[in-house]
């Protein structure tokens, strides 16, 4: 018994350290999109072959991989939340933000289309939703993506709805929110690439379809955001810049835009 | 003379601050004795027995095991004195381990089987029928007996039992009293025993102790009288018995007081004989004949309607009474000779 | 309703190929949960043992403080795991964020209030006659307590047991403390939660089927223990 317990003991310490002895990790904090369409899962052992650098995520919503960065929990951080992330950078929490692809967003809801949103911009169709009072499902999670959202109701003059009985907010994630939009019949918006997931696991038949989409107010920029080391010791700038030049570069912005889920190019490379 | 292995002095023994529930000012308990414990439910019998196995340290006073002081854990006894409960508890292991436990213990574990079914045959168990048993798959009598082994088995310089036979059935109470005989025979072994069962307990007692109330009554007085009792004429104190008769004492302390009737002040008369002036007479029936192992006299018990009360009788004057079970009897004392016990 | 069929394929597709994202999570589970049920059954065996057997002064109260962390939602556990082992809190230089130590854990103070409270049960049940007849047969101070240990071996187990379970299946703080690492700190529960919001409910299903099997053979081998 004495035996075991010592067993479990020096498990859990060499379990707990040495792991990280030999390699270099890079831990990153990024947003769920990035991980579920599995980009992360195409770019990382590219990554790991041309610089020997092992990348680690957490997959979360933006506000809170922000919050990791903001804690020194991670070394680097790939966002979607332009006003935020300046924010961020503006105290101090981030240096070296850099600008390294775009999506883009899309407005889905039932293909019979009650509040008639079908081909109008985004103004429009917010307007109409709101006024037919149709149901829409927001991710009310301070996400990227619902930090978008909540720009676009601003853009389009309109109240943010937070109490509304058609306003319904999830928590949740993307995929999550979508399922819950069919169940209700009702709007929400989407990045494309959850969107593309989405149709493929109902095997392209969903009963949500894409109604608005190519508004230039749509689009998503994604940034590789640096954690100071001025103000987390431990943060890896060296390993992050070499990340941040990576992805900017010629390898990292080729593999992105040909990275293709069911044949389609999900993201767009913009690095300057 | 060997020196006692008990000596008891000044106990005072309460559970949790309560009230005392043993006062014993002092007692010794000779080497190789066999000593009774007699007295009703609650009288302090199994909370003597528990201070005397160490299992508890008394609230006050100090016991002595061969005259040295002594407290529970410490070497001088944890090995010579062992107890068994009322309710024993068996471990959650076989008849076998249960019985080894305490050899184990005493490091005495290797090689044990033969020990173990000698223990059990004392009690009348076989052990190839009952060693590999589990502790579930025994009777209330069964286990009893096992939890005597278990003690047998440690040849005990003191063995304490409570109500040994209180579950068990008359042959397995003949094969404990054989059992006990012979612990003290072969081994020397002290033993106090509490039993309801007098007739029992006085054929291998060689001495016993009435307590009541947590209180050592003195030797003799084995008739307690139950209240309530209520004012009579000429200054005494009146209880009407079930079945006629009057029980007349002094005042009472209090109308529910209990009256200790020494035996040695009791006379047995044949039934209608005259009553002398200003005694109790009571009429009843001789209900049992017990002898008294070391004194050779005859215990009688004799029901007065729902009373039982006990003489004690020499030889002759049993034969001069003819007494039998069964045979009518007059029965007198004073009511002077009822002393009160003190309230505990 | 087809992804819970689909789910059951899966399942079996995902054992019997060896995958090795599911055996993966399959393993980081059993690694967290035996560090965690090592840790708390450690610490919260003696600590429920002292509060079952002892009576001391303020016993009910502690009594009361450890009922009550029985109801620790896992996702607070999780948060205030993280805010101690985060670069920025008070542990953070031990660097057990993101790792399956750091979720082993929040873990222990997940399953020690069922272990402490329900070993302490277990104690108190025991017949209070078991005290006197070992200390009757001559045991020592030390022998005495192992030895009422052992009698309440099957009570203990059965507080294992249901430690374990609370520890397997809790989300909160596997994710929070954990972060779901792909290869590293994705547990059942955190790989579940994932596919569930990346909407591939058949993997959530099949994942669920390989966690109910596992709790299926602990509880199996329980069973058979505690026959007695």
């Amino acid at each position: 018994m004495k035996r075991f317990v010592i067993f479990l003991l020096a498990a859990l310490l060499i379990g707990g350290s040495g792991a990280w002895a030999e390699e270099k990790i890079l831990m990153m904090a990024t947003t769920t999109s990035t991980d579920d369409t599995g980009l992360l899962d195409y770019l990382a052992p590219e990554f790991q072959k041309d610089t020997g650098i092992v990348l680690r995520w957490v997959a979360t919503g933006t506000g809170k991989a922000l919050k990791l960065g903001e804690n020194c929990d991670a070394d680097v951080l790939l966002v979607h939340a332009p006003d935020a992330e300046e924010k961020f950078v503006a105290a101090g929490f981030g240096i070296n933000r850099r600008e390294i692809m775009y999506n883009d967003f899309v407005i889905i809801g039932p293909a019979d289309d009650p509040a008639g949103i079908r081909g109008q911009g985004v103004g429009v169709a917010l307007a109409a939703i709101k006024s037919k009072t149709a149901v829409f499902v927001s991710r009310g999670d301070k996400s990227g993506t619902h930090q978008k959202e909540l720009e676009l109701w601003q853009a389009a003059g309109l109240p943010i709805p937070d109490k509304e009985a058609w306003y319904v907010q999830t928590g949740q994630g993307m995929l999550a929110t979508i399922n819950l939009a069919a169940e209700r019949n009702g709007y929400t918006m989407t990045d494309r690439g959850s969107y593309i997931k989405y149709e493929a696991n109902l095997n392209g038949n969903p009963p949500l379809k894409i109604l608005v989409e190519m508004d230039a107010v749509l689009l998503n920029q994604y940034s590789v955001i640096a954690v100071n080391p001025a103000r987390c010791p431990k943060a890896q700038l060296e390993l992050a810049t070499a990340f941040s030049d990576w992805m900017a570069g010629e390898r990292g912005q080729g593999l992105i835009g040909g990275f293709k889920l069911l044949e389609k190019q999900l993201f767009t490379p913009n690095a300057q | 003379m060997k020196p006692p292995l008990y000596t008891i002095r000044s106990l005072v023994h309460a559970y949790d601050g309560g009230p005392p529930v043993l006062a014993i000012e002092r007692l010794s308990v000779a080497a190789g004795s066999i000593l009774g414990l007699v007295g009703p439910n609650g009288s302090g019998k199994s909370t003597l027995l528990k201070l005397l196995a160490f299992v508890e340290k008394p609230t006050r006073g100090e016991i002595r095991f061969k005259d040295r002081p002594a407290a529970p854990f410490s070497d001088a006894v944890r090995f010579q004195v062992t107890l068994l409960t009322q309710e024993p508890y068996l471990m959650r292991r076989s008849v076998h381990a249960n019985v080894a436990y305490g050899l184990k213990l005493r490091g005495r574990s290797r090689d044990c089987r033969p020990q173990v079914a000698a223990a059990l045959s004392l009690v009348g168990l076989a052990a190839e029928r009952f060693a590999d048993r589990k502790w579930y798959q025994l009777s209330g009598g069964e286990a009893q007996r096992v939890s005597l082994a278990a003690r047998l088995a440690l040849q005990p310089e003191a063995l304490l039992l409570d109500e040994p036979t209180a579950s068990v059935d008359a042959a397995s109470a003949e094969l404990i009293k054989a059992a006990v005989i012979r612990a003290r025979d072969q081994w020397g072994t002290t033993l106090v025993i509490a039993s309801h069962d007098r007739q029992w307990l006085y054929e291998i007692c060689d001495d016993s102790l009435h307590l009541f109330r947590g209180r050592i009554l003195e030797s003799g007085a084995d008739n307690l009288l139950f209240g309530p009792w209520q004012p009579g004429p000429s200054g005494f104190w009146h209880k009407p018995l079930a079945g006629g008769g009057v029980l007349r004492v002094p005042p009472p302390p209090d109308d529910q007081a209990v009256g200790v009737l020494d035996t040695r002040a009791v006379s047995l008369t044949a039934p209608g004989a005259a009553s002398p002036q200003g005694l109790n007479t009571l009429d009843g029936v001789v209900s049992r004949l017990v002898l008294e192992k070391n004194t050779r006299r005859i215990v009688a018990t004799i029901s007065v309607g729902l009373l039982a009360l006990t003489v004690k009788l020499d030889p002759e004057r049993l034969q001069a009474l003819h007494l039998y079970p069964g045979k009518a009897v007059r029965i007198h004392f004073a009511p002077q000779a009822v002393a009160w016990c003190d309230p505990a | 309703m087809d992804f819970l069929l689909g789910g059951f394929v899966t399942a079996i597709q995902l054992l019997l190929t060896g995958d090795s994202e599911t055996y993966s999570a399959v393993f980081a589970t059993v690694r967290v949960s035996g560090y965690s049920m090592a840790a708390s059954l450690a610490l919260g065996v003696p600590g429920g043992f002292f509060l079952g057997h002892f009576d001391f002064r303020g016993k009910r109260q502690v009594r009361l403080v450890v009922d009550t962390l029985l109801a620790l939602p896992t996702v607070l556990i999780g948060l205030l795991v993280y805010a101690f082992l985060s670069q920025r809190g008070p542990l953070g230089e031990w660097g057990l964020l993101f790792t399956l130590p750091g979720i082993a854990i929040g873990q222990t103070f997940l399953a020690l209030p069922v272990v402490v409270a329900l070993t302490a049960t277990a104690v108190e049940a025991m017949d209070r006659h078991l005290r006197t007849t070992l200390i009757t047969l001559g045991v020592s101070r030390t022998q005495l307590l192992l030895s009422i240990l052992w009698e309440g071996r099957l009570g203990i187990l059965a507080a294992a047991a249901t430690a374990y379970g609370r520890v397997t299946t809790e989300v909160g703080v596997s994710m929070m403390v954990g972060g779901n690492i792909k290869w590293l700190t994705r547990t059942m529960t955190t790989a579940i939660a994932l596919e569930t919001n990346k909407g591939q409910f058949a993997m959530g299903v099949a994942l669920g089927l390989v966690l109910m099997a596992i709790a299926f053979v602990v509880n199996f081998s329980v069973f058979f223990l505690r026959r007695r």
